[in-house]
């Protein structure tokens, strides 16, 4: 193999900060090699990756030291257009980087501006080979996240470029997208040679796709490792805020030491070592004692044979949801799962009041949302949108949490925001702008101005999207926390912890009808409508059901729990 | 007061038109046609109102953009708000006539340049309805604009329905959360607080694109935009037909007409 990315001695700083961004970086990456670039926030990663396309330094001029070659080509002496025939990158916020009409276009824009005669050619093959061919002629705002995001790669796949690096791929499709992403770049890795260099913070998708890792850390690389051997460094992973899989972390808590990269594996392990936790878990006792409660508790909000639908661009109405009928009782804390389109954001909006149903009716909180204006709603629920900084309103997160309750003249309003803020534990940062957050920030200030709306209903949309984990985990913590002081919470989301960790009820939308509303642990044990709804149960309730513990461990606590009773178990 | 889900007449509708004018999807005869073609049979219907003061050939030229407006199939949105103002501007004329002691002529002249403006109007409306951006940006190319200028076209397009999204989503938010209040004589009051609502919509909206607009110019960049050697492959996928020619060659039979009927049966 030879090498197709050499950094050597690598330093850049960007205009007007005050430290390098990359400190002295040398670094060698193979051609074929399939490499995930990890590291916490403010590690440099996204900047060594612009160091292979040339926008660092030409794009971005800064201070820059050393030297970076590309397939033998010096990245300081070339051009960033002569490199896009090279390097293609496609970026986390992949939308924005369509500029095109039609998705055609899109994927004909980067030759066509090269004047390569071939460029149709070179577009059908770029979109035959990540199968898109057959969206060629849709508008692009017309794509599904996923659909977008695999136009975006046709669209730097279409120059041929002999590598190709993807920002965080993850971060806005859903589980089921990012999977087929990852299966198309395995498959251009295999069959093509691309090189492919993705930053990534899962460490799921890191064993099970990459062959290397690379560890950033305060701009430099740690190691750059087969990724077997990275998996097994899962303290240092966790030092820098990649933790380990839950699978891993079971192990250890069975005082078991290994890296298994799948749960068979894992399972394996643990059968050879003779650990099995089979006595009942708490957690398991707690969900009884719930599930009757909600029982007797009043309504939130009812639902009674709710029908919607939009109208498309053609004229023909596009039916969403169908018939649905929902109560939403205190105490519960609703997930609402399902695949793209399934209605989850449909359902919710209507829930909040900010539509009203084609037909149904909806009571939220004693009052019919037909009947009163959605800014009244605005007093009984509380919806979040999926963007947070869709969010923010106001020139600070302060004021942002403020504005509802001073516009409803509340007397307390002061003392309310301190207490919210305080909560959610962003006091300080509260005179910045809410963008200007980091994006587990960002979610938490959009919990705080729900929570300052004191509403009987929270609604989430996707609140741990784009989050990477140690954010996302501490949002779930958070949420937890704050059931307390709202009647319900209904959440649409795609993480599948979220659901383990934090729901009680979990209601399963399919082409806009509810297939399933079940409690977490029946729907992780009900293969057949997992495999329905194309769901993926987190690792630990994978590991759970391989090896029969009962009832199902939902998070890592619940495993150690079962781990530590069966162990008394043996000692008596 | 009971809410309830419009099809007509509300924000999404407004969109839907929109988008719909924007990207040409009902179709019409001119939308099958060159862009360069539609662009010249636009500028020939544009300038030739300007060549006569015979109110007769006016009528006629204002007749012939009112059948192609129907041929292009304009949508009810732009057609409504293009009533509105063509029915406006006649008031406007007649009261403006009568209140300055203006007679008969000047009201007819008047009218006159309301027609004038109202068949511009109309042929504008006709091409660009029939025009989506690809198209447009590929013909203002081929008519010798800059690069920057077509792509700008295109890019603009391709913006538009993801700021009237944004707009959308800021625009709810100012309403549910801040202060309500009375609805006001015939709803003035709300009305107002809706527009400020827009103002303040702007501040995020431009904060929330300044930060994805970097990525896309970043983009941009590296797909060789400013390489700039796309342009003849860009022209060459343009080409004249049948249709275009037929289209043309009535449009200018149709103005000759009109030109012929004025100057036998002047009016006015």
């Amino acid at each position: 193999m030879t090498a197709i990315i050499e950094l050597d001695r690598l330093s850049f700083r960007y205009p007007g900060a005050d430290r390098d961004t990359l400190r002295n970086v040398s670094l060698t990456i193979e051609e074929g090699d399939f490499v995930a670039v990890i590291g916490g926030n403010g590690s440099g990663k996204t900047t060594l990756c612009k160091t292979f396309n040339g926008l660092v330094p030409h794009y971005w001029a800064g201070e820059f030291a050393g030297e970076a070659r590309v397939a033998g080509v010096d990245t300081y002496e070339s051009t960033v257009a002569e490199l896009s025939g090279l390097v293609g990158y496609v970026y986390q916020d992949f939308q924005n980087q369509l500029v095109r009409p039609r998705v055609r276009d899109e994927v004909e824009f980067g030759p066509v501006n090269f004047g390569m005669e071939d460029f149709a050619a070179r577009g059908e093959e770029a979109m035959r080979t990540l199968g898109v061919d057959h969206l060629a002629d849709r508008f692009v705002w017309q794509l599904s996240g996923g659909q977008a995001h695999l136009t975006a790669l046709a669209s730097v796949l279409s120059m041929r470029p002999r590598i190709i690096v993807v920002d965080e791929p993850v971060a806005e499709v859903d589980p089921a997208g990012a999977h087929a992403l990852y299966e198309r770049l395995t498959q251009l890795n295999r069959e093509l040679g691309i090189t492919v260099v993705v930053i990534e913070h899962h460490a799921q998708f890191i064993t099970q796709y990459a062959k290397s890792v690379v560890l950033m850390d305060d701009g430099a690389p740690v190691w750059h490792l087969p990724a077997a051997e990275a998996a097994a460094r899962a303290d240092e992973l966790a030092a820098h805020g990649i933790p380990a899989p839950q699978i891993i972390d079971a192990c250890a808590a069975a005082g078991i030491e290994g890296a298994p990269r799948t749960v068979a594996e894992a399972a394996t392990l643990l059968r050879e070592a003779g650990v099995r936790p089979t006595g009942a878990s708490s957690a398991g006792t707690d969900d009884a004692g719930e599930g009757e409660a909600a029982e007797q508790a009043r309504p939130v909000v009812t639902a009674s044979s709710l029908s919607h639908g939009y109208r498309t661009v053609a004229g023909d109405l596009m039916p969403v949801l169908h018939d649905v009928d929902l109560t939403v009782r205190a105490g519960d804390r609703i997930a609402l799962v399902g695949g793209n389109g399934a209605g989850k954001s449909t359902l919710m909006r209507l829930l909040g009041g900010l539509q009203v149903p084609r037909e149904g009716s909806i009571v939220l909180d004693g009052v019919d949302t037909r009947k009163a204006s959605s800014s009244r709603l605005a007093d009984h629920a509380a919806y979040l949108f999926q963007r947070p900084e869709q969010m923010f309103l106001k020139d600070s997160v302060r004021a942002d949490v403020r504005l509802h309750p001073a516009g409803r003249g509340r007397e307390d309003v002061d003392a309310l925001v301190d207490h919210v803020l305080d909560r959610v534990r962003l006091t300080p940062l509260a005179d910045r702008d809410g963008r200007t957050l980091s994006g587990g920030q960002q979610r938490r200030a959009t919990l705080a101005i729900g929570l300052a709306m004191s509403p009987a209903l929270m609604l989430a949309d996707e609140p741990t999207a784009s989050l990477d984990v140690a954010s996302r985990d501490s949002v779930i913590a958070m949420l937890d926390e704050l059931s307390g002081t709202i009647a319900a919470a209904v959440v649409a989301t795609h993480d599948m912890h979220l659901v383990a960790e934090w729901a009680t009820r979990v209601i399963v939308l399919e082409r806009g009808r509810i297939v399933a509303d079940l409690p977490p642990r029946e729907l992780f044990a009900d293969d057949a409508l997992l495999a329905q709804a194309r769901l993926v149960p987190p690792q630990i309730v994978a590991l759970g059901r391989e090896l029969g513990v009962e009832p199902l461990p939902l998070s890592v606590a619940d495993w150690r729990d079962a781990v530590a009773l069966s162990g008394t178990e043996a000692l008596a | 007061m009971s809410r309830k889900t419009r099809d007509v007449l509300s924000v999404e509708w407004v969109k839907l038109e929109l988008i719909r004018t924007a990207y040409a999807t009902r179709g019409g005869l001119f939308a099958k046609m060159d862009a360069r073609m539609v662009i010249g049979w636009y500028l020939m219907l544009a300038v030739a109102p300007w060549l006569t003061h015979n109110f007769t050939t006016i009528l006629a030229l204002f007749a012939i953009t009112a059948v192609s407006a129907a041929l292009a199939r304009v949508g009810p949105l732009v057609l409504g708000l293009f009533l509105f103002g063509f029915l406006t501007d006649f008031l406007y004329a007649f009261l403006a006539a009568w209140m300055f002691g203006g007679d008969v002529n000047t009201a007819i002249a008047l009218i006159e340049i309301n027609l004038k403006l109202a068949t511009v109007s109309l042929a504008s409306i006709a091409a660009f309805v029939s025009l989506d951006p690809e198209k447009l940006s590929t013909g203002l190319l081929a008519l010798g604009a800059p690069e920057l200028l077509a792509f700008g076209v295109s890019y603009g397009y391709r913006m538009m329905p993801i700021l009237f999204e944004e707009f959308g989503i800021v625009f709810t938010g100012l309403r549910l959360r801040s202060a309500p209040g009375a609805r006001g004589f015939l709803g003035m009051r709300a009305l107002w607080r809706w527009g400020t609502y827009a103002v303040q919509a702007f501040y995020p909206i431009f904060l929330n694109t300044a930060k994805s607009v970097r990525t896309t110019v970043e983009s941009l960049e590296t797909r060789g935009f400013t390489a700039n050697q796309g342009r003849g492959l860009r022209i060459a996928r343009l080409s004249i037909g049948g249709l275009d020619v037929a289209v043309v060659a009535v449009t200018v039979a149709a103005v000759a007409v009109a030109f012929g009927l004025g100057a036998r049966w002047p009016l006015g």
